[in-house]
């Protein structure tokens, strides 16, 4: 099966209870995920495979923040700070 | 400079309640406040919180200091902040379930020691 010998899979050297070294085919991780602003990788979000992410509950996939996932929590801070000065900056002149 | 004292409308910038209207209730010491949304209008439940999380805005409310939530509430009418903050303002029976849901937190924690009682016992008989 030549889809072993892809290099796409990793192999893993794994000693088996008997003595002998096994060579196991294992599948790469996705990359870890990034801060779409900052590119600091995002804390609460595990690195799966999509198979195994498909599994896991909505809130165990990301942090229960705005943004959670997509943005880092300074930067998310920075975000909503932003608008909300945004939003009263008007008010403020008047 | 918009300073935050009792009655100050600000947006919470951090956490679970980030981007939501919070009003200032108390002042707690230099850095934490006490701040309520209140939960039925905003969400934002009575809580302490660290001032750097809030961002005050241009609005304050005539509350005195410690009120509850149906105060600010009323406040928040009299300000007429409601439609200009783009709040719905919650109808009479989500404030009851308010009232209810508060109630079943009270009875929660008793329910608790039940629970770690009963994980004691299996333990031990896996011992002996």
């Amino acid at each position: 099966m030549t889809k072993d010998r892809s290099r796409s899979r990793r192999r893993v050297k794994v000693k088996t209870p008997g003595g002998r070294v096994v060579i196991r085919l294992e599948r790469r991780k996705p990359k870890q995920a990034r801060c779409a602003r900052c590119g600091k990788p995002l804390h609460g979000v595990p690195r799966e495979l999509p198979s195994k992410m498909k599994n896991l509950p909505k809130t165990k996939k990301r942090p229960e923040r705005p943004y959670g996932g997509y943005l880092c929590s300074e930067c998310m801070r920075e975000v909503i700070k932003q608008m909300a000065v945004e939003k009263f900056s008007k008010d403020l002149e008047k | 400079m918009v300073t935050l004292e009792v009655g100050r409308v600000c947006v919470k910038i951090a956490g679970r309640e980030a981007g939501r209207y919070a009003v200032v209730i108390k002042k707690i010491d230099e850095n934490f406040v006490l701040v309520t949304g209140p939960k039925v209008l905003t969400g934002v439940k009575r809580r302490r919180c660290n001032v750097e999380h809030l961002q005050p805005t241009p609005y304050k409310l005539q509350i005195k200091e410690d009120a509850n939530d149906k105060e600010v509430l009323k406040a928040y009418e009299k300000a007429g902040l409601l439609t200009k903050l783009g709040l719905k303002k919650p109808s009479p029976e989500k404030i009851k379930e308010e009232k209810k849901s508060e109630k079943k937190a009270e009875k929660k924690p008793a329910t608790k020691e039940k629970k770690t009682t009963k994980e004691e016992k299996p333990k031990s008989k896996k011992k002996g």
